[in-house]
């Protein structure tokens, strides 16, 4: 029994030794991030100066005061509301329909779905380019928002979903002699809460994260996302990096906030595509 | 249900719309251009047949950013699987601070590319903490820093990407553990099955699906690695992968439409031999069980 126990102790130790090892290799870069943005600018960056060094928030203060970065972070929040209460809008929309009205159209409807999801998103930089240029909506906020404004992957989850809930609530709600657009918004979305939750988070994240397309689409200062900006921003001058790291952070901090907040959402939104494999 | 056709076609609209307008003819406007010599900068847009593809087989350029991408690919599939499996298996069983270990590992997945980018940018600098690092187990650092160097730039953004993706693809594990069915463990613990015995026998295979599930969404991303090295080297030191080589003859210099769609069209049929290949395995081994 003393000999079990002891080794019960032992493998503790060993099990939570490795894994804070780890934890340590997953958090340091984004610690080192978060510390470096806290150093006063100028001031060199090597492991004894980040050990020692003042905390700092003038970094913070420098950004809030230069247009360079309150533009994109502005940008990037309103690109990224429109863009995900549009996607909770239109996903549950073409969801349900292809859930309830069984047509051929639809049918062919959820192919497309799929052959999106299977289409690499590079097939689409050059066209994507030269059609935002014809229809003047390069470098406008229609290029950052109109073409993001529904995806497949929601409209799958949120199918799914739609597709276990029982059409018996739909039926009596007819009954009772409800419209087909009041059934949809007053019956039925409220019921598809937890899907337009995962689907409202991933989609924020993806946006707010996204980098490729925004920065091929746009070409003035003012419309730049924060991702774009802080990528130029690290392109064009001297490396200025406590003011980076800075700027780095704010990207980070709504993820951080958002992903306490709703952690149970966005994991139960990774599984979902797994388990349907 | 009298209005239901129309109620319907009006709900799906937007799809219609979007799809219509940002991916059918897209894909079909990219698959035209491949066979023209269009560019921006004169105007030309005459059909060449498949002479687009017939230089970029001989372009260096091109074959160099498709060795790239397949040296990145071979590369991170192989590690990030692994290391996510092992992440996986350490937080699997309920145990005092569990939750903080699994989200300490999935926090670098959401966090923006560009920032992690960056972040590793100043880590892999001329004297910066890697450097240290190395020279602490006695390793000499690339002079220059590690993301200037054609020996280790492309590596050190596949370690990161590594590192990046490990939280994520552990999730989806997780999924695929909880998935097996807690009997086939206690039906092993009365026949006398050491730990070992039962990872090989029970876990492993029954984690078949998911494991090859991740190997092709992996798969499709990996081939499309771009921001990364947008942020870190711009292509320089030998690291151009196939989008980015896209990106730098379609959009940031020379505006050459037709070649550089070209290019995306043929990256897009390695990428669907290599998807197709796996579904087939994936079916395969599937009948067996």
């Amino acid at each position: 029994m003393v000999r079990n126990s002891q080794g019960r102790v032992v493998s503790a130790i060993v099990r939570y030794s490795l894994l804070s090892l780890l934890l340590l290799v997953m958090v340091l870069p984004l610690l080192w991030m978060f510390r470096i943005s806290f150093m006063s600018a100028g001031s060199a960056i090597d492991l004894s100066t980040v050990l020692s060094a003042n905390f700092s928030l003038s970094n913070y203060a420098d950004l809030f005061r230069d247009k360079m970065i309150t533009w994109p972070l502005f940008n990037s929040a309103i690109v990224g509301l429109i863009v995900t209460v549009g996607n909770i809008l239109f996903c549950f929309m073409v969801a349900y329909s292809i859930a309830r009205f069984k047509m051929i159209a639809n049918k062919i409807m959820f192919v497309s779905v799929i052959l999106v999801l299977m289409i690499p998103a590079h097939i689409v930089i050059i066209p994507l380019y030269v059609l935002m240029n014809e229809t003047g909506m390069f470098d406008t906020y229609w290029a950052l928002i109109l073409p993001w404004l529904v995806n497949p992957i929601g409209i799958f989850l949120v199918k799914q979903y739609i597709e276990s809930l029982p059409t018996s609530v739909e039926e009596a709600a007819r009954i009772d002699g409800a419209g087909e657009f009041r059934i949809l918004f007053r019956v039925v979305m409220p019921l598809c809460k937890p899907a337009l939750a995962v689907l409202a988070i991933q989609v924020f994240f993806t946006n707010w994260n996204s980098f490729l397309f925004p920065y091929i689409l746009t070409t003035s200062d003012e419309l730049r996302t924060l991702p774009v900006a802080l990528a130029l921003y690290h392109g064009h001058q001297a490396i200025d990096w406590q003011h980076l790291m800075a700027g780095s952070a704010l990207a980070v901090i709504p993820v951080l906030v958002l992903f306490v907040i709703m952690q149970r959402h966005i994991v139960s939104g990774i599984t979902a595509g797994a388990i349907k494999q | 249900m009298r209005w239901s056709k129309s109620t319907a076609l009006t709900l799906s609209l937007p799809w219609l719309v979007t799809f219509g307008l940002f991916w059918a003819f897209p894909v079909i406007y990219s698959l035209v251009m491949g066979f023209t010599d269009y560019q921006l900068l004169n105007k030309s847009f005459n059909w060449i047949g498949f002479e687009n593809f017939r230089l970029l087989l001989a372009d260096p350029a091109f074959l160099s950013s498709l060795k790239n991408t397949f040296i990145f690919v071979a590369g991170t599939i192989p590690s990030t699987t692994i290391i996510a499996l092992i992440l996986a298996l350490l937080v699997n069983k309920s145990f005092p601070g569990r939750s903080l270990f699994r989200s300490g590992f999935f926090l670098p997945s959401i966090t923006s590319m560009v920032v992690v980018a960056l972040i590793f940018t100043n880590l892999y600098q001329r004297g910066g903490y890697v450097a240290m690092l190395a020279q602490m187990v006695g390793l000499t650092p690339p002079e220059f820093g590690f993301l200037n160097d054609r020996g280790t730039a492309l590596y050190s953004i596949m370690a990161m990407d590594v590192w990046m993706a490990a939280g994520y693809y552990m999730l989806i594990f997780l999924a695929g553990l909880k998935a097996i069915p807690e009997e086939l463990y206690e039906a092993a613990d009365i026949s006398g099955a050491g730990a070992i015995r039962k990872f090989f026998s029970i876990t492993l295979p029954l984690l078949r699906p998911t494991a090859l599930f991740i190997l092709v969404i992996n798969t499709i991303k990996s081939f499309q690695v771009f921001v990364e090295i947008f942020v870190m080297t711009k292509g320089s030191s030998d690291t151009t992968t196939a989008v980015y080589f896209i990106y730098n003859t379609g959009l940031s210099t020379q505006f050459q439409f037709g070649y550089a769609s070209a290019a995306a069209y043929m990256l897009f049929v390695i990428v669907a031999i290599f998807s197709i290949l796996q579904f087939v395995l994936m079916r395969r081994r599937e009948a067996l069980w």
